[in-house]
């Protein structure tokens, strides 16, 4: 190793210690500190119940949308497929869609009173408890898991290999099992990994659908008990809960990781595949099905109750108005959505940066662990990360947007860096070790040869990262002072007021605010490509 | 890349850094010859200042930071009211939904300050357990007079009053009119409650119920036999109902009466027994950096002016002498000092019934 690659990588570890060892363990002092009745009462009956639901829900949700992102990747890789962009559209907007209104998307569209029973009296059975918050959140992490898988494939397409399987005899089905699947297997198990991390600390839905059926979640009960937390035994509960929730997604992800097949070091470098074979008409009507059911229905249904004139009145034209958008938005949404679009800036920026930097990590083995290791930050429950970052750096940082880009950090660092490091394991060293022949350094290497080939993971984590700090309402909430407020507060300050025709307005005011933003990113990239390939 | 990351934060500490001594500078002067040891002056104080105006606390400048779970809507009435009254203080605001706030106190106590100098809760329970942990000053504002005692104690003085009443879809037949009807199976499947785990203006409504002989838990057992349905915000219960999820339900009036007058299709019941009020308190911390500044604030959300902002957003002030909404019946409320050490068993009886 290079004096400037041990230095890096030093530097890399010196921020782990600072933006996650340490908030985490000033957690666990605290949740300590009173022996251990918060994880004796976290493991209560209803603390085991609450486990079991929220195991039950993660695992059921991870499982339908890796299986749906790998279907829809199929669809839109490896065949011709009409009308592709918007599709692509279609499958990706739920991403720019702010998770605190997708619960209340799906009841205004499919519960009692909702859009499709007023036009048909037809409404979703079940959408008050499990299976409802199940069609919810795995309906929302199936464009997270398509975008992670087409970005892995698109690191290394293998169209040889799959041809070569097809000539031997395999037929598709088989072709995709021993040789599609196995190769993806690390972009699939960090996708699954961050979905089930997701879901597990997921609140909105839970609560909103949750609650109703008397169905309780492990995140259910930390923010009940955080809403008590003025004494001292319900904030040592929070704690408790949090971290023995941490040791959960942790064991699972850790676990996930070590299931998959090893290193795969078959086949070699091919160009961008060309997809030949049209796709099959039944896919596609599916694929379409699907996304007007869980996209455009929830969205239009949203759309409508921000433009209805009172919470409650039928969106006919007399009742429509766009005075709720006037109502989301005051004096102060300005300088939060300025501070929300710098963190989030910031904080993705920083994250594709230490995520990459695992890219120089001595080996594969480290960089599973250091991937596994920043799983401990996305782990921990919003609220609970930003209460270990004040304990950590509360009386130094105070109010500051430093330490909301700390917690952020600390909480995203994971959602860039597992796929990215998945990314690097489909990367075949023949690569490298070429350019390394032909006289490239180190450095030289990574930057035309590494870089460019996993650019399109560095994008697509980079996307996500931005996404998921513009969205956040359960870390700055904690943190901000007065020159850092963020989004977060405006939504906060609107959903207490209690009035869902105006949250919603705000929701679909920062959807669209995303999509030009992300307008330029996708003109950027396009001149990427065509600067690579000229 | 990294450096860009290194060099934002740098900036910031340094702006930081520039705000705290510019804050030192001009507050320090004000707060130092005048600010009392709150605890042991407190009993004079009271006795002098009972009829005393506000006028009579020291003039204050600097700044004061408020600590807030109060709807946003409130806060700016108060603070456009306080500019007029205290021009050379600037009032910096924290607010959040009460759990965030109490978890923001719990972690800043437990680093070794609170970073706020008022707080101005939503519900008693929190601002009790501060009282309890001896977090509160004791001492008394000058306007405290002016409130009716039941809301008053050494540390925190009421500033509003919200009423849980029952809100019912518009143009029904037979709509409810005590809580009680709330079980009647002419309502089965369609009541819509808060659920009291969530928020501290759910869980004053069970809290009452629970120590009153008239309902006692097993009010909570008929309604669940009902097919009542819990939901998480008190919110929801008012958009269910306009909604037509619910027919019934229980929820806070300020809200209802906002979404009457925008034209949803709900109508308001107060309770024949009496709609369900709870007091949203006002305190000064005992080791706030800005005592005097705080006191000066906390005193003034008592006055005239604030009582008339605060009821100027729909909410019934805590003085009998300004006018608020419509008050249409009987007020009842819950005992607070006695439920105070019973959040976790009255939880525990409620989750027995509706899960979770």
């Amino acid at each position: 190793m290079g004096a400037g690659r041990v230095l890096a990588l030093l530097a890399v570890a010196a921020i782990f210690g600072v933006v996650i060892a340490w908030p985490l363990t000033r957690l666990a002092i605290e949740a300590l500190g009173s022996g251990t009745a918060p994880f004796i009462a976290a493991l209560g009956p209803e603390g085991v119940d609450a486990i079991r639901n929220s195991l039950l829900v993660a695992l059921t949700v991870t499982a339908l949308a890796v299986t749906g992102g790998f279907a829809l990747a199929l669809l839109t890789e490896h065949a011709r497929v009409p009308s592709r962009s918007f599709l692509l559209a279609g499958i990706l907007l739920p991403l720019l869609v702010p998770d605190f209104v997708s619960a209340l998307g799906w009841t205004r569209a499919f519960g009692p009173a909702g859009l499709i029973d007023r036009l048909t009296g037809v409404e979703l059975p079940g959408l008050y408890g499990p299976v409802g918050i199940v069609l919810v959140l795995a309906s929302g992490a199936v464009p997270l898991a398509y975008l992670l898988i087409v970005a892995g494939m698109r690191t290394r397409a293998e169209p040889d290999l799959e041809r070569a399987a097809r000539m031997s005899g395999a037929d598709g089905a088989m072709a995709l099992r021993t040789v599609t699947l196995p190769l993806l297997w690390p972009v699939i198990a960090a996708a699954g990994g961050l979905i089930f991390a997701t879901t597990m600390n997921t609140f909105g839905t839970p609560a909103v659908l949750g609650r109703p059926a008397g169905f309780a979640t492990m995140t259910t009960r930390i923010y009940s008990d955080l809403a008590f937390s003025s004494t001292d035994a319900a904030f040592e509960r929070v704690l408790g809960l949090a971290l023995l929730l941490v040791a959960v997604v942790v064991l699972v992800v850790v676990l996930t990781d070590r299931l998959g097949p090893r290193r795969t070091e078959r086949g070699s470098i091919a160009g961008p595949r060309g997809a030949t074979r049209p796709a099959g008409r039944l896919p596609i009507a599916l694929t379409w099905t699907f996304i007007v059911l869980t996209v455009v229905v929830p969205l239009l249904a949203l759309v409508l109750t921000a433009l209805t004139r009172a919470v409650g009145l039928p969106p006919l034209p007399e009742n429509l108005t766009f005075a709720n958008f006037g109502r989301a938005i005051d004096s102060r949404t300005m300088p939060a959505l300025v501070n929300s679009l710098l963190l989030a800036g910031g904080t993705a920026l920083a994250c594709v940066a230490l995520g990459a930097a695992v890219a120089i990590a001595p080996g594969q083995r480290w960089r599973r662990r250091g991937s596994g290791i920043v799983s401990l930050g996305f782990a921990v429950p919003g609220s609970v990360l930003a209460i270990g970052v004040l304990l950590a750096f509360g009386r130094s940082l105070r109010d500051s947007l430093l330490i909301i880009l700390i917690a952020y950090v600390a909480k995203l660092w994971a959602l860039a860096a597992r796929p990215i490091a998945a990314a690097l394991d489909r990367l075949s060293a023949s690569a490298v070790h070429a350019a390394r022949i032909h006289g490239a350094d180190g450095p030289t290497a990574l930057r035309t040869v590494t870089v460019p080939l996993i650019s399109p993971t560095l994008i697509a984590a980079g996307l996500l990262v931005f996404v998921f700090a513009l969205h956040e309402v359960t870390i700055s909430i904690l943190l901000y002072g007065p020159s850092s407020a963020t989004l977060a507060v405006a939504i906060l300050n609107v959903q207490q007021l209690g009035d869902p025709t105006v949250t919603t307005a705000l929701s679909v005011l920062l959807t669209l605010l995303v999509m030009l933003c992300a307008i330029p990113l996708f003109v950027l990239r396009r001149w990427w490509s065509a600067s690579l390939t000229a | 890349m990294t450096d860009t990351v290194v060099r934002a934060p740098r900036r910031v500490i340094s702006v930081l850094a520039a705000g705290v001594l510019l804050a030192a500078c001009s507050t320090s002067p004000a707060s130092s010859p005048s600010a009392p040891p709150a605890t042991s002056e407190a009993p004079e104080t009271a006795t002098a200042s009972t009829s005393t105006p506000a006028s009579t606390l020291p003039e204050p400048s600097g700044t004061v930071r408020v600590y807030t779970s109060v709807t946003q809507d409130t806060v700016d009435a108060v603070l456009a009211a306080y500019a007029e009254a205290a021009p050379d203080v600037t009032v910096e605001v924290f607010r959040a939904p009460t759990g965030e706030l109490d978890a923001r106190i719990a972690a800043e106590l437990r680093d070794g300050q609170i970073g706020g100098d008022v707080l101005w809760g939503t519900d008693p329970l929190s601002v009790q357990s501060y009282a309890a942990q001896d977090l509160l000053a004791a001492w008394s504002p000058p306007e405290a007079a002016s409130v009716p005692e039941e809301y008053q104690t050494d540390t925190f003085w009421g500033t509003r009053l919200l009423n849980m009443l029952i809100v019912h879809a518009a143009e029904m037949a037979d709509p409810p009119t005590d809580w009680a009807d709330l079980t009647d199976p002419a309502y089965a499947d369609g009541v819509g409650i808060p659920d009291p785990g969530f928020a501290g203006s759910a869980f004053a409504v069970l809290a009452y119920f629970e120590s009153n002989p008239d309902f006692g838990i097993e009010y909570y057992e008929d309604l669940a036999e009902n097919g009542a349905v819990q939901v998480q915000a008190v919110a929801e219960v008012l958009t269910g109902v306009a909604e037509g999820r619910f027919v019934a339900g229980m929820t806070l009036d300020k809200s209802a009466r906002d979404a009457i007058a925008q034209g949803s299709p709900i109508e308001i019941a107060w309770p024949a027994s009496g709609a369900i009020a709870l007091y949203s308190p006002v305190a000064v911390f005992a080791d706030a950096e800005q005592l005097v500044n705080g006191q000066h604030f906390a005193n003034f959300l008592l006055t005239r002016e604030a009582q008339e902002a605060i009821a100027s957003t729909g909410w019934q002030p805590i003085r009998d002498d300004v006018e608020g909404p419509p008050i249409e019946g009987e007020q009842v409320s819950p005992d607070w000092d006695e439920v105070f050490d019973r959040q976790e068993e009255l939880l525990m009886e409620y989750r027995a019934i509706f899960g979770g």
